[in-house]
């Protein structure tokens, strides 16, 4: 894939190597030429020093073939007009921007941009991991609010249904991994032993599975 | 007809476009985010006529009255700030008039119907305009030759 990245922060400098090493096609644009120098020698991309709402430099960039845009300056507004630019001028299929401060994401939303929190991300990530839980997760959905975790069967659970820890809107079974092959549950589905649950659940809504599986 | 219109930037520009539009009778509502030069804007203006707060933050803006504004005048110092403005303006809260200040005139092309500006105000441009308009003025008061090259060779 052909991809455009704007900021050459420590977060895009390390997106440029990481798509770089998939043996994508990354151009990273920043205004200061002295950004480069956070990209290790081994990137093998393209690299431009300007304003990223320069036209003449997002063309030269391949703005109008890219086939992803990763907005990530240091400021919120910049990520958000280049973002809307990418998409709507240019047409590029997928664009996401960074958002570091929380209370802007309604712009975001309201503008219609996929967006990336990494300090929001990062904050609910921690105190997940500082407040111990037996439950994995295996990925975050979204900014963090919603994980996909995994969870033994436990003791309580097994007889029981997938409704019974079923909370609309808060946790849902997405699928049992039984005896090696993994099924799509129905809100009848009974637990067995040894089974292996992958539930969807809201990140503020952890605590409340805990107690649903005699967890906590 | 009074108007009712939201400046957002309260610097020179900002400042002396709500002084003459409130001294023209229309209900303008100021947005700065620096709080000592929405102060200064305060002596300037009538009271509850200026907000402290970000103009692209969608709580500030319906704060200051955007969902029944006539006209939304982006003019602060960063053009990111005033496209997220227009955008915001048209896009969610559907005024049917925007302007905005264009600061770098590399940045003048993303103004347009994409961002929700209706007019963009370019200064750079704006002086080019008027330099060009002062040509043939210029040859007429040195006598009314128009073929006078206006950029003389300072050499010859």
């Amino acid at each position: 894939m052909k991809i455009l990245i704007i900021g050459c922060g420590r977060l895009g400098a390390g997106l440029a190597q990481a798509l770089s090493l998939r043996s994508h096609q990354v151009t990273i644009i920043d205004r200061d030429a002295t950004a480069f120098d956070r990209l290790l020698p081994s990137f093998a991309g393209q690299q431009l020093d300007g304003a990223g709402f320069d036209r003449g430099l997002l063309l030269r960039a391949g703005i109008d073939r890219a086939d992803g845009l990763a907005a990530v300056t240091g400021s919120d507004e910049v990520n958000a007009v280049v973002a809307r630019v990418a998409r709507e001028v240019f047409k590029v299929p997928r664009v996401v921007a960074r958002l570091d401060d929380p209370r802007k994401a309604e712009i975001y939303r309201r503008l219609g941009l996929q967006t990336i929190a990494p300090v929001t991300w990062g904050i609910s990530r921690i105190a997940d991991l500082l407040c111990y839980t037996p439950l994995a997760p295996v990925i975050s959905l979204g900014t963090g609010e919603v994980d996909i975790v995994e969870a033994e069967a436990t003791p309580l659970l097994i007889g029981r249904m997938v409704a019974d820890v079923t909370l609309p809107g808060e946790i849902h079974v997405v699928a049992i991994t039984r005896r090696g092959s993994t099924l799509l549950p129905t809100m009848g589905t009974v637990f067995q032993i040894g089974d292996q649950l992958h539930l969807a659940v809201l990140g503020i809504s952890m605590e409340r599975l805990n107690v649903l599986l005699g967890a906590a | 007809m009074a108007l009712r219109v939201i400046v957002v930037g309260g610097g020179q520009v900002g400042a002396d476009l709500a002084s003459l539009l409130t001294a023209d009778g229309h209900r303008v509502t100021a947005i700065e985010v620096r709080d000592d030069v929405a102060r200064l804007l305060r002596r300037d203006l009538p009271d509850g006529a200026v907000i402290s707060g970000n103009g692209t933050d969608p709580t500030v803006l319906e704060a200051a009255g955007i969902r029944e504004a006539d006209v939304v005048a982006a003019v602060t110092g960063a053009d990111e700030t005033n496209l997220v403005v227009t955008s915001l303006a048209r896009f969610e809260f559907h005024v049917p008039y925007t302007i905005a200040r264009v600061n770098n005139p590399k940045n003048a092309w993303i103004f347009g119907p994409t961002m929700g500006v209706d007019v963009a105000l370019n200064q750079a441009d704006l002086m080019a305009h008027l330099v060009q308009e002062s040509l043939p003025v210029k040859s007429a008061m040195r006598g009314g030759r128009p073929e006078t090259d206006p950029w003389p060779d300072p050499r010859g």
